[in-house]
């Protein structure tokens, strides 16, 4: 791939492997080279799980950047992956974010399209255009993947194939998605922060039991874990989480309960390049599915899954321990929705920041990392930069 | 259904008075004392709601929970986030009786925030489905529900809705 066209003011990406400039948070040309050469870049994007998709005719509509994707079950039961346009003069089809529908009709001029995405019917096209093709008028499909159910999309030819993009991040995705990835859907948690998504992306290990009272007091940092990055910029944790007995500041300690997971593997977290992040702590099943609105603010929708052999005891507790513990309400988790606001803000300040915990080399780049270091999301900044074709200045 | 007297549709109108009135004066022992010791809350978006998916923002589904809400804000929370002023407008929509001094009412809320940088917006807008129980003189939430319009929340949620 040629190196994107730089924007003008020149990015100065400075030589330290350690630091970023801050300005790449907040300028509106740099965001525009993210979408076109990231979003719409040769990088998979998850958008939905195939337990939010359980019956034929069951939909979703999210964002890839700032193109709308649509994801259908068909009447035959194949997921299929559409932008959300009609395929006549490109009006939004589908505006509600799930839902079942027999079938997809644009208002404006009534174009009808089936649960497969084929054009069933155009009035008045005894009169259409000499080339027009009902065959080849479906709405316009968008290449996608899957994964243990979690369905992936890229709107590039040029992108490597799913298992090998993942490469070794599949290895947490694989604990997050509960080992088969055979999962329901209980509810989301949706909810728009006032930070670019880079930043809402970089959040590290080194803050979590620093920012996080709870991971203190529930003695979360203490677990024995390894975190490890890839070249392409995905990041796997997968770390002990043990909960101690006794714990005298809540007075419902069900909630801390681990009733079916390993707690050796009780922390996974796998962050796949650029935005999306899936966890599995304790008995949370979390896709954060994620994607910019603008450069100032990043929209997060928090899906909570269950197993599907389940009984309805786990099921009402994971319930209850995925209804208070994470997301921009969760005991465990708010402070990082308070910080997104704050870091985003701060970043307009002039200069670069500087990573420090566990960076051994300011000179190149490693992949494997203690649990709780900044130092791990080196390797996507290193991925961002050249992604980009932003020149590192001289040491 | 039969008419509720005024002095009962007053009762009902103070518990709620008295519960906005804690959030917005941050007390959160008001907030507590606001339900009784059977009183469960929920905060839930209407897309869950709707689609009877059970997830929720907030769910203290007994009073333990309830008073470890209290504790997470004031203890495990504090110093963590900045800090906003909420003011809460509601809107009795109905009321009935459903038996042993129990009422179900419906209140629809508006609530703004303002941080501490001084920019007042929404924060989230949505009803109420409550069951308040009068005993003598006071009247407390046995349940509260709060359904959010707003599925898409503003950065943070700290004090409950």
């Amino acid at each position: 791939m040629n190196a994107p066209q730089q924007p003008s003011p020149l990015v100065h990406w400075p030589a330290k492997t350690n630091e970023i400039p801050k300005d790449i948070f907040y300028r509106e040309d740099v965001y525009q080279l993210e979408l076109e050469n990231i979003f719409y870049g040769p990088e998979w994007h998850p958008v939905a799980h195939t337990g939010e998709l359980l019956n034929p005719g069951d939909f979703k509509t999210i964002n890839v950047g700032e193109r709308p994707i649509l994801i259908v079950r068909g009447d035959d039961g194949q997921v299929r992956t559409f932008y959300n346009a009609c395929s006549h003069r490109g009006n939004l089809l589908e505006t509600r974010v799930s839902g079942n529908a027999a079938e997809f009709e644009c208002p404006y001029h009534r174009w009808l399209f089936d649960t497969r995405g084929e054009l069933r019917g155009a009035p008045g096209d005894d009169d259409f255009s000499p080339s027009y093709c009902k065959e080849e008028l479906g709405v316009p499909t968008v290449r996608s993947a899957e994964y243990l159910g979690l369905i992936f999309v890229t709107c590039s030819d040029d992108t490597p194939e799913l298992e090998s993009y993942l490469g070794r991040v599949k290895s947490a995705l694989k604990t997050t998605l509960n080992g088969d990835g055979r999962l329901k859907l209980l509810g989301y948690q949706k909810v728009l922060y006032d930070v670019n998504w880079k930043a809402y992306a970089d959040n590290d290990g080194y803050h979590a039991p620093l920012l996080h009272a709870a991971f203190k007091i529930l003695n979360w940092q203490g677990g024995k874990g390894e975190q490890y990055a890839t070249e392409n910029g995905h990041i796997g944790f997968e770390s002990e989480l043990t909960v101690p007995k006794g714990t005298d500041f809540l007075n419902d300690t069900a909630l801390l309960e681990f009733k079916g997971s390993d707690s050796s593997r009780g922390s996974a977290i796998a962050s796949t390049f650029p935005v999306t992040v899936i966890t599995k702590h304790m008995d949370m099943i979390n896709i954060r599915f994620a994607f910019p609105r603008g450069v100032g603010q990043t929209e997060v929708h928090y899906g909570y899954y269950c197993h599907e052999d389940d009984d309805e005891e786990m099921i009402q507790h994971r319930i209850r321990q995925s209804s208070n513990m994470l997301g921009p309400t969760g005991l465990v988790s708010m402070e990082d929705a308070s910080i997104f606001h704050r870091i985003h803000t701060g970043n307009h300040t002039p200069g670069n920041v500087a990573f420090q915990k566990g960076v051994k080399h300011e000179d190149r780049i490693w992949y494997d990392f203690a649990q709780n270091d900044e130092a791990g999301n080196l390797p996507r900044w290193e991925h961002y930069r050249k992604t980009l074709g932003f020149d590192r200045e001289e040491l | 259904m039969s008419q509720l007297s005024n002095e009962t549709l007053l009762a009902l109108d103070a518990a709620q008075n008295s519960y906005i009135n804690a959030l917005d004066s941050k007390s959160m022992e008001g907030w507590l004392a606001s339900f009784t010791e059977e009183g469960s809350y929920i905060c839930i978006a209407a897309e869950n709601e709707a689609n009877n998916l059970p997830i929720a923002l907030m769910l203290d589904d007994c009073y333990a929970r309830l008073q470890d809400r209290v504790t997470y804000v004031t203890k495990v929370w504090a110093g963590t986030f900045e800090d906003y002023q909420t003011r809460h407008f509601t809107q009795r929509i109905s009321a009935e009786a459903v038996g042993n001094d129990t009422y179900k009412v419906i209140t629809n809320y508006h609530i703004l925030f303002t941080p501490e940088q001084g920019q007042t917006n929404v924060l989230v807008t949505g009803h109420y489905d409550d069951e308040i129980v009068l005993s003598g003189d006071t009247a407390r939430f046995k349940s509260k529900k709060a359904v959010m319009d707003t599925n898409i929340s503003p950065r943070y949620i700290v004090y409950p809705v």
